[in-house]
């Protein structure tokens, strides 16, 4: 009869791990093998997914959700984008010192009035610049829409703008219809808010 | 397939189906091989888990990735993608968001288009690279679970005399007829192995020795560390686990780290570079920077944090001058010290009025550059700040207007009322730059006022600007100490794999004929020296080299 | 005398003990055959001879690194000169090491010339002690580009056993195909070192001569705000100008054999630092080294294998197989630590961040990759032998475009090691 032998430790812990090692290899082995593959489709699908759809960093699109802001309006008022929801929004963001900027604010104002009794929002979110120079512009130009103040360009870089002006189409179900870099004619801006009316 | 194979050896042993050698006397139980090549010992010949016959699809899965050919496929292809990431430069080394399906054909043309098209503007974040890691992953946990069960129940469970065949089969093999007592030659020859460390074990005249078997696991070690390193690379996407930002602040500003609770002041910026001495002859004049530091203080908001009319309550947490190499750390949070701008920035003047008429000097005021007060009162002066501009222009359309947010050219309009000045008062436009005043020409603008009364300033000690800009990186990685946990378990393993051999001595004596068969999993030379070398201290002398049994080094 | 004048002095001691060395080695092989002596004798006598001789190189190397050291109170390691230099003596610590072990003469016959031509060519680079940018001040760097120079010594020196494997096992009389392709790729390998060879006299050459020649280039950059601005810089040559920067004007030229302007442009996509200049250089290095090797050829009136490969008999392949792959083995944990764990370590130290798919990183991995293949091949049957040494000549192929080809044509967060 050949005989085995074994090191470490007492017989007894050497059966114990025996008994398992068997265990793992034998019965339970068809368990071990399933449950390692699901894992791994999870974790893997995890993995992949997350290059997929997630990576927050990602510049905003036609289809994504904008990050939400919570900023004061000119009376002190807070206002939050996420009060908005279920309506048509326009954000603009726009600064004194940007002159297509300051053309369309008179632009925005006038189609403001005229599609304001069917929902429409505009919040035109000033380019961190100061409260005077606000003041007096808005002041200038009679605006009735609400002028939100970003502080130290935070909500600007949670928007990821390039160059302004910058305008932000949203659809009533919080998702944006469309990105307008650059400033636009009175007429460009009716059509869409039109067609963001009709969404 | 047949479904009957015998495997029961002769020894009376029952192996498992796909047993190489009898996992009790070490017979070799495939008989198609050649008898005179060394044997295949990998695992000690024990069948491995995925060799089983009928397999099923979960079965067939599991030999795909537990096949270590599979493994070295994957590896390559997986250097092979990496390589084309390197072509040109990525997209995430660009800090500031920019639009790469225009940036990738502008910098290098249609090669340029085709690499974006293609996604390798992004390979390391794409789908399937991302894909090939996890298959490496998956490789690594059923490969090492693979081998490592069967391969510790066959060293756990040794056998000491083995069959002639099995010994005569090994890599390095001695034979000799030796005389006198076998027993006693056996327990000679065992004291002397015992010398270089290994462990004997005798059965009256066959014998086994055995060291540095623990290497046997530094592989599977190893791939353990892997696998907790890939997890720990997979737990970053995990939202909230890892923060990378950048943040500009200018010195004595406070500035929120964005989507944290946390302020940072940078108290002071600055930058020491090379002197001309220090430099070679080619550096000389040249601005080296030789240590830049941020004086940097860290807040955390107690309240009014994301009120936007409040000030937000800070209080200080941590204190630290930041250099390359040494950031700021609180609680996970890491600012390193990334880039600086030395670009000054005015932030206020503190200017006096004066009645030119009498010489009289009233004040100073506090004149920030941002959001001053809108009224200040000099003496019987009262100034109404009316409008302000940080970059001042005459716009197309003849009004005052300004270029841009930043202090660059700043100008100050102000209605002032006072002594000798109108009774609903006059303006009077006020440039705090000395250049400024030239360019603009402020006395022209002001016209008749500028003859009664002048707002400047007296000297530097009332200007407050800062002279730099310091550009921080803001890290937060929660995944961090699980990395170099994988990490380290993986260095050991491999240590361990490498420099230690599982080396193994069979031997036993026939009737004063001697068969000795000697197995390592690295290493021969190292085998073979060991084996001669203990053989010449009971005196055989052999060549080493005369061992060697022919094949192949595994 | 300066310490730091004291250390060149060393290191021109060491490279001559090398070359010494290197003599002392092929005596030890060649000389067997000669009549009148008793081969193993003679090897032995000879080899103790060489190895004695190229410690004592080691020995000034070493010298020369801690004196440098000590003198400008930087580790050098921080420019390409230093860390080439040190490469070369990582190369001969390891091979110390390996012979060591396995006493073989013969291994002294190939490990020295690498280490002669990798010191030499550090020698092309700037040799003045330059100040450390602030990134580079820390301690794991001086750990990491150690460590992982020595992982790369080691393959170094598998490279340098598998091709006397291949040298030795292929005879350059076979006449099938397959030995054709075996004896061609040998032979390009011995030619692509004589081009480095050619490389390193080209440049001395013409530094010799004072050659000059002035470019000015306009370079748009894009920096890392996306903003594109364009700068001109004036590149200097230092060879005769077959090929001038991208997008350059010349300033001043000076005609070479009648050459008076520039052949061709070189192309924009090369974005390394003065990529144009090592274009020029590369092509320059294709030329002499061509030239030299004709010249051997002319010489020998064989191929460069062919001459080599009878020295090698009485040779156990089945021995070089084993020492290259022991090397490798051996070199693969320093490798693992110093390029990735401490490049980790560091990184995170300095940017915040262990890994950032830095082209140099990459790299890096991909080398880690390779040899990770190469040990798992060594597992499977068949893949020893021929195909094993033939993996370990192309492992250092990679090695080298890791510490050299990456900063010639790829730019990036290492770019400071290119000159």
């Amino acid at each position: 009869m050949p005989s085995t032998f074994r090191y470490n430790g007492s017989i007894r812990s050497c059966v114990d791990i025996e008994l398992v090692v068997i265990s793992i290899m034998g019965k339970s082995r068809k368990t071990v093998q399933i449950g390692i593959l699901i894992a791994v489709l999870i974790i893997g699908g995890y993995a992949i997914g997350s290059t997929l759809f997630g990576a927050g960093n990602t510049l905003l699109k036609e289809g994504s959700k904008p990050p939400d802001f919570k900023l004061a309006d000119l009376e002190g008022n807070q206002q939050q984008l996420s009060d908005y929801a279920g309506k048509a929004v326009v954000v603009n963001f726009w600064g004194t010192f940007c002159p297509p900027c300051v053309k369309e604010m008179p632009e925005f104002e006038r189609q403001y009035l005229k599609w304001k009794d069917q929902g429409l929002i505009v919040l035109a979110i000033n380019l961190s610049e100061d409260t005077l120079t606000v003041n007096n512009f808005v002041r200038r130009f009679d605006l009735h829409y609400p002028i939100l103040r970003d502080m130290n360009r935070k909500t600007e870089r949670s928007y990821g703008l390039k160059s302004y002006p910058t305008t932000f189409f949203i659809k009533p179900d919080g998702s944006i219809m469309e990105i307008m870099v650059g400033g636009m004619t009175e007429v460009e801006i009716d059509e869409r808010i039109e067609r963001l009316l009709k969404l | 397939m047949s479904v009957l194979e015998n495997t029961k050896c002769e020894c009376g042993h029952q192996n498992a189906v796909g047993t190489v050698l009898c996992e009790s006397c070490g017979k070799p139980l495939e008989n198609n091989d050649s008898p005179d090549l060394p044997l295949e010992m990998r695992y000690d010949g024990v069948a491995r888990r995925s060799q089983k016959s009928n397999p099923n699809i979960i079965d067939r899965i599991w030999n795909f990735f537990s096949s270590v050919k599979i493994a070295i496929y994957l590896i390559v292809l997986t250097f092979l993608t990496a390589m084309l990431g390197t072509i040109f430069p990525q997209e995430n080394t660009f800090i500031n968001s920019f639009d790469p399906s225009f940036y990738y054909e502008d910098a290098y043309g249609l090669p340029g288009k085709i690499y974006y098209l293609l996604g390798l503007s992004h390979t390391y974040e794409s789908w399937w690279f991302i894909g090939l890691l996890v298959m490496i992953g998956t490789s690594l946990v059923i490969c090492s679970l693979d081998r490592i069960l069967p391969l510790y129940r066959a060293l756990n469970k040794q056998q000491i005399r083995k069959h002639l065949q099995f010994i005569h089969r090994q890599k390095t093999v001695y034979k000799q007829t030796i005389e006198g007592d076998s027993e006693q030659w056996v327990e000679k020859f065992g004291a002397q192995l015992k010398r270089k460390g290994y462990r004997i074990h005798t059965e009256g005249t066959a014998l086994l020795a055995e060291k540095n078997r623990f290497s046997r696991w530094g592989p599977y070690i190893n791939h353990i560390g892997l696998i907790l390193f890939l997890l720990a690379i997979l737990a970053r996407s995990i939202p909230d686990w890892q923060m990378d930002s950048y943040i500009t602040i200018s010195d004595g500003d406070t500035v929120q780290i964005p989507e944290t609770n946390y302020f940072v002041k940078n108290e002071k910026f600055t930058v020491e570079f090379y002197k001309d001495e220090e430099l070679p002859e080619k550096l000389k004049g040249k601005a080296r920077a030789k240590l830049f530091e941020t004086k940097a203080v860290l807040y955390e908001c107690t309240s009014n944090c994301n009120d936007p009319k409040e000030k937000p309550v800070l209080a200080e947490v941590k204190r630290h001058n930041i250099v390359v190499n040494d950031p700021l750390k609180y609680k996970g949070l890491k600012l390193y010290q990334f880039d600086f701008d030395l670009t000054p920035r005015l932030n206020a003047v503190h200017p006096v009025l004066v009645n030119k008429v009498t010489g009289e000097t009233y004040g100073p005021m506090d004149l920030p550059m941002k959001d001053s007060a809108l009224q200040h009162k000099l003496g019987p002066y009262t100034l109404d700040l009316y409008a302000n501009y940080m970059e001042f222009a005459i716009g197309d359309d003849g009004e005052p207007t300004t270029l841009s947010r930043d202090p660059v050219a700043p100008a100050f309009i102000f209605t002032v009322r006072g002594p000798g000045l109108a009774p609903e008062g006059e303006p009077y436009i006020y440039f705090p730059m000395q250049k400024d005043k030239v360019r603009f020409s402020q006395d022209t603008l002001n016209q008749a006022i500028s003859d009664k009364i002048e707002i400047k300033v007296d000297g530097m000690e009332n200007v407050d600007f800062s002279e730099a800009s310091t550009y921080l990186n803001v890290r937060m990685d929660k995944a961090l100490p699980y990395v170099w946990i994988g990490a380290t378990f993986s260095m050991i393993g491999l240590l361990m794999g490498s420099y230690w051999q599982h080396r193994r001595i069979w031997l036993r004596v026939d009737d004063g004929q001697l068969s000795l068969g000697a197995h390592t999993n690295k290493n021969w030379y190292g085998m073979r020296s060991d084996v001669a070398w203990a053989l010449q201290k009971i005196g055989i002398t052999v060549d080493s080299k005369s061992l060697d049994n022919g094949g192949n080094n595994a | 005398m300066s310490l730091v004048d004291f250390s060149s002095d060393a290191f021109i001691t060491a490279f001559f003990l090398y070359c010494f060395a290197f003599l002392f080695y092929v005596l030890a092989i060649a000389g067997k055959k000669w009549s009148n002596r008793d081969p193993l004798k003679h090897e032995k006598r000879w080899g103790r001879i060489a190895f004695i001789t190229s410690s004592l190189g080691l020995a000034a190397h070493l010298t020369f690194f801690f004196t440098r050291w000590a003198g400008s109170g930087q580790i050098p390691t921080s420019n390409m000169y230093e860390f080439m230099t040190f490469l070369g003596m990582a190369i001969m610590i390891a091979f110390t090491i390996v012979y060591a072990i396995y006493r073989k003469a013969l291994l002294g016959m190939f490990a020295l010339p690498l280490t002669i031509i990798i010191v030499a060519y550090a020698s092309v680079f700037p040799q003045d002690v330059q100040p450390l940018i602030p990134a580079l001040s820390s301690v794991w760097l001086k750990v990491h580009v150690t460590t992982a120079a020595l992982g790369e010594a080691f393959f170094a020196v598998g490279f340098a056993a598998g091709l006397m494997y291949l040298l030795r096992v292929i005879d350059f009389k076979g006449k099938t195909k397959e030995e054709k392709r075996a004896e061609f790729w040998v032979e390009f390998s011995l030619y692509s070192i004589v081009l480095l060879v050619g490389f390193i006299i080209a440049v001395f050459a013409f530094r010799g001569m004072g050659y000059e020649t002035e470019f000015i280039q306009e370079k748009s950059t894009i920096d890392a705000k996306g903003i594109e601005s364009t700068v001109s810089e004036t590149v200097i040559y230092y060879m005769p100008s077959i090929v001038k920067p991208y997008n350059s004007d010349i300033v001043k030229y000076e005609s070479f054999l009648g050459m008076d302007k520039p052949l061709f442009e070189a192309p924009s996509w090369m974005t390394g630092v003065n990529s144009g200049r090592k274009l020029n250089t590369v092509i320059w290095s294709i030329i002499s080294g061509s030239i030299l090797y004709g010249l051997l050829r002319l010489v020998f009136r064989k191929p460069l294998g062919a001459v080599i490969h009878p020295m090698m008999e009485g040779i156990d392949p089945e021995d070089l197989d084993e020492i290259s792959n022991r090397a490798i083995a051996i070199g693969y944990p320093i490798f693992t630590l110093g390029a990735l764990i401490f490049a980790m370590i560091w990184a995170n130290i300095a940017w915040g961040r262990f890994w950032g798919w830095d082209p140099k990183e990459v790299w890096a991995l991909i080398t880690w990759l390779y040899y990770s293949a190469y040990l798992h091949f060594r597992l499977s049957r068949g893949w020893q032998g021929r195909r094993s040494a033939w993996l370990a000549v192309i492992g250092f192929v990679i090695v080298l475009f890791t510490l050299v080809g990456v900063n010639l044509v790829i730019a990036g967060l290492h770019s400071y090691s290119g000159t």
